[in-house]
């Protein structure tokens, strides 16, 4: 056989070669496809993984403080049009909402919010306390405005202005020694409410700096205090309720209250009648408005890029001219507070050289210690809950509503200073009980309230009349007195009507015990005219029952008193 | 076919099936990383006072797309007050880790160093060699002062007596300006100092402080717990406005609330300088610089993290934009934010400098002083801020 001559085919060897070459052909296909499967798992796995964690958003959930509203929404809304991207595509959006600032601060610390804008710093300073790891990150300022005592001219000519220079000491002086002397300021939830509170500490205390917690506890501070703030006539929400009081109101509604600089220019290019910045000798505080960015474990990177698009565009030229355009004093340096241009001059009552010095700024701990006393300080109330309980109430679950907004009020009324009393009425008043101490008769009142029951006509006026006439014949001047009137339907079965009603109101709220009437209407058919009327005659106001002023109504209210 | 062959095809179909489904999946998922294609990203955490000019920088440097190795070059800042980093690098805080920090001064260097040495063995940021600490550019510390007011001091305690004693005088005055001989409007004298947990030159004004009070240029641990030390100044911070207040630039404090919130304080030349011109817009008294006999320093160093979180290529790539910082056109514009440049090259005595367009209200574009403040070693600030904590942040 010669070398390397091949074999002949043996057909039988063939096909068993060509069935192993199947096989194996079959196995690496099957190892193939085993593989691809894993791969993919791998993969899904991978892109299950990836997807999970942080949520793509751009958008700023930005919390501001209510007195600049206007400005914040027209600021707001030019960013958002303005279409900005960040680099991978997603649209930078500002989602602002309006708030205290002392909310700004309870809801910051309960996670909400990626950026804020109180009216002052010393809010962020409130919002770390305490915290291991601080929640507030970047921040700068695009806007300040001094804190001033917004006077009538003659007012603040009869004190001496402005040869002299008048001050928080004048202020006070006049509101104890003079009953006619109408003053008010916001509550401490506001930077201006919070300084002219810090003022009259420093006033009791007879120092300008240096204010310590022994000053606080001293009985002679606080006795000057709470005289003080027994002659406060109305405290308000914030500052923007306030000035449009005024304007509603005009003179007679105060001679003097705290707010910023910028709405006494808002109110002197809205009214003919002008008020005049003092800024006061002692000193006052400037509110800087913070624009902070929130550390919270939630935010993104995107959020951060946002945020720093937002303080570019607040900071630009564009954007300070029309911060300077709505009285408020720009970061920018650049533009003059003097041109001829700016509102920020005598014709509009303001002075851009003041103030010449500011009072010095406690710690957080003292400021929180002002905040506190300033609760016990303040007046104490009678308050008359005034519950219709006609027919209509009792559908689409109204007086279930009411009820339960009552109840909530009555949990909220807090320490024993406060008195409460009700007045049930449809065809009229019934079962009425006179305002006592919260503390002695709450679960009374409660359980009265529990059993209301709808029926009959609206004699909603005649309660309202019940309730006024009781306030004045108490005669408790001491105290602030309210009237909380919950309805649903349009007046029908009183002896007297709107207009001789307010014009009593109006008269007596001068000579008597002054009344401030707040309205919570409930349901569509609420007579807003007879509601508005009651409570702008007063100084209160009327509202729709919405959840969040049910939730919050005792706290509103206890701004005003 | 033998079965050796077989085999040997069976291997080579396995092989081609594996690359081609390797290949079919990373065209699907793109997830097979491409490393020379991917930028290096330098890390910059930078001191507030000079950190407009270094994220203007950045900025610029980023548009140059600048390469090493082929990979693209990318800066970002991260704006932090030097005090805030140093607690950050104690803790371990920064997630991802800086590549390099500009502190405000050298000394803050120092006070990472002795913290990571204990932790490590070793400097995490480097004294000499290639990755050394360079000061960008200096800064001083001198008193800015409303004329007004400075007119009035000097009247009171002589010419050229503006200093810690005699403001210290100023700050305890009971009647306030009037018995200085100033404005009743003007209230109480009030002193501009930072806080010193939110900003490094807060801590530094108390060390100038001292200073001037021993009348050394070296302050250690026994002078500023001497309790008749810290009684003249608690006496001294009495005068402070607010320590609460946002602002890290005390100067912008300065110029956006006028003398309503501070008189004056010992502050960084270059922030005074910057502004200067918004003071004379805003207010109708102009500012009035004054050097002080013992001068304390920012250099702000550019420094590279040595720690196994930096590659060598993100060292390069900063050490490229530290040379960028450094050049000419850049320290030029250093100038021009009234920093002093470290390249020589650049002149500060030029026309357009704000260190002579302001020499009419005291600027120098050259100080001559005798003697130069050491930084105080870590006890010695500690120390101070502990006080400051105890005895003035709670007032």
């Amino acid at each position: 056989m010669p070398k390397n001559k091949r074999a002949p085919k043996n057909p039988a060897l063939n096909k068993a070669n060509g069935c192993a070459l199947l096989a194996v052909v079959v196995v690496v296909i099957g190892i193939g496809a085993a593989m691809c499967g894993i791969a993919g798992v791998f993969m899904l796995l991978n892109n299950d993984a990836s997807a999970t964690p942080a949520p793509q958003t751009a958008t700023l959930d930005l919390a501001y403080s209510p007195e600049k509203d206007a400005l914040m929404q027209d600021l707001v809304a030019r960013f958002n049009k303005a279409n900005y991207k960040t680099p991978s595509g997603l649209p930078m959006k500002i989602n602002a909402t309006k708030l205290d600032a002392a909310d700004i601060v309870e809801q910051a610390r309960a996670g909400k919010f990626t950026a804020i804008n109180p009216d002052s710093s010393l809010w962020l300073a409130q919002i770390d306390a305490g915290l291991d790891r601080p929640l507030v990150g970047e921040a700068t300022r695009f806007a300040v405005t001094p804190v001033v005592i917004a006077m009538w001219n003659e007012v603040a000519q009869v004190l001496g202005h402005p040869q002299k220079q008048i001050g928080w000491k004048d202020l006070l002086t006049k509101a104890r020694s003079d009953p006619n002397f109408k003053w008010s300021h916001p509550s401490t939830s506001s930077a201006s409410g919070l300084l002219a509170t810090l003022a009259e500490f420093y006033a009791g205390a007879n120092k300008t700096r240096n204010l310590t917690e022994d000053d606080l506890q001293n009985r002679a501070t606080l006795d000057y205090v709470a005289a003080l703030e027994k002659t406060v006539r109305y405290y308000g929400e914030g500052e923007a309720a306030t000035i449009d009081q005024v304007l509603k109101s005009g003179r007679s509604y105060l001679d003097a209250f705290i707010v910023s600089e910028q709405m006494v220019i808002y109110f002197n290019t809205k009214s003919a009648q002008k008020l005049v910045a003092i800024y006061p000798v002692e000193g006052t505080l400037w509110q800087d408005h913070p624009l902070a960015l929130l550390e919270q474990p939630t935010l993104t990177n995107d959020q951060r890029l946002t945020y720093r698009r937002l303080r570019d565009f607040l900071l630009a030229s564009e954007t300070q001219k029309l911060i300077l355009q709505a009285g408020y004093r720009p970061v920018d340096l650049n533009l003059r507070l003097d041109d001829p241009a700016s509102p920020i001059k005598t014709a509009n009552g303001v002075d851009p050289a003041q103030p010449q010095t500011t009072l010095q700024m406690p710690n957080p701990a003292i400021i929180e210690q002002v905040q506190a006393v300033w609760y016990l300080a303040k007046r104490p109330a009678n308050i008359y809950l005034i519950a219709d309980t006609s027919g209509s109430m009792g559908e689409q679950n109204k007086l279930t509503q009411a009820v339960d907004a009552l109840n909530t009020f009555l949990d909220q009324v807090q320490g024993d200073r406060d008195r409460v009393g009700l007045v049930p009425f449809s065809n009229r008043v019934y079962n009425a009980v006179a305002p006592q101490d919260v503390s002695k008769q709450r679960a009374a009142l409660k359980t009265q309230v529990s059993g209301l029951r709808a029926s009959g006509q609206t004699a909603l006026l005649d309660a309202v009349q019940y309730a006024y006439d009781d306030l004045q014949k108490r005669n408790e001047r001491d105290r602030i007195n309210a009237i909380l009137v919950m309805t649903d339907g349009i007046e029908n079965s009183s002896q007297t009507n709107l207009n001789a009603l307010a014009q009593k109101i109006k008269r007596t709220n001068q000579t008597g015990v002054p009344v401030v009437i707040f309205c919570i209407g409930y349901g569509n058919d609420a007579d807003w005219n007879v509601l508005n009327t009651l409570a702008e005659t007063t100084g209160g106001f009327a509202r729709r029952a919405d959840p969040e002023t049910i939730r919050k109504l005792y706290k509103i209210l206890s701004t005003y008193f | 076919m033998n079965r050796t062959r077989l085999i040997f095809f069976a291997v080579v179909l396995l092989a081609l099936l594996i690359v081609g489904v390797s290949f079919l999946l990373s065209q699907i998922s793109g997830s097979v990383p491409n490393p020379t294609a991917q930028p290096i990203s330098v890390r910059v955490v930078s001191a507030l006072p000079i950190e407009p000019w270094v994220q203007d920088a950045a900025q610029k440097f980023n548009a140059e797309k600048r390469t090493l190795d082929g990979r693209t070059i990318v800066v970002s800042v991260t704006p932090m007050d030097s005090v805030t980093a140093l607690g950050k690098w104690d803790r371990g805080e920064f997630n991802p880790v800086p590549t390099a920090w500009i502190p405000d001064s050298r000394y803050l260097v120092e006070l990472v160093n002795a913290t990571q040495s204990e932790k490590l063995g070793r400097d995490i940021f480097l004294t000499d060699g290639e990755y050394r600490a360079r000061p960008l550019v200096t800064s001083l510390f001198a008193w800015g002062i409303y004329k007004s007011r400075f007119d009035t001091l000097e009247k009171k305690f002589g010419q050229g007596n503006v200093n810690w004693k005699t403001v210290h005088d100023a700050a305890i005055a009971k009647g306030g300006w009037p018995e200085l001989g100033g404005d009743p409007k003007w209230g109480y004298f009030k002193l501009i100092v930072p806080n010193p947990n939110k900003n490094a030159a807060g801590l530094l004004a108390m060390v100038s402080a001292a200073g001037e009070y021993y009348d050394k240029a070296s302050i250690a641990t026994e002078d500023v717990t001497n309790p008749k030390f810290q009684a003249w100044l608690k006496e001294l911070m009495g005068a402070v406005t607010d320590f609460s207040s946002l602002s890290s630039y005390t100067v912008e404090d300065l110029a956006l609330f006028g003398s309503s919130v501070g008189d004056g304080g010992q502050l960084l030349e270059s922030d005074l300088l910057v502004n200067m011109s918004g003071i004379q817009t805003r207010w109708a008294d102009p500012l009035v610089i004054v050097y002080p006999k013992y001068l304390t320093w920012f250099d702000f160093p550019f420094t590279i993290w040595m720690g196994p979180e930096t590659s060598a290529a993100e060292k390069n790539a900063a050490i490229q934009f530290e040379k960028f910082l450094l050049s000419a056109p850049l320290q030029t514009l250093a100038a021009q934010r009234g920093f002093r440049p470290a390249n020589a090259e650049v002149s500060i005595a030029t026309a357009d400098s704000l260190f002579v367009k302001w020499q009419g209200q005291g600027a120098k574009p050259k100080v001559e002083s005798p003697a130069r403040m050491r930084s105080p070693d870590r006890d010695t600030l500690q120390a101070l801020r502990r006080w400051f904590d105890l005895n003035i942040k709670g007032r």
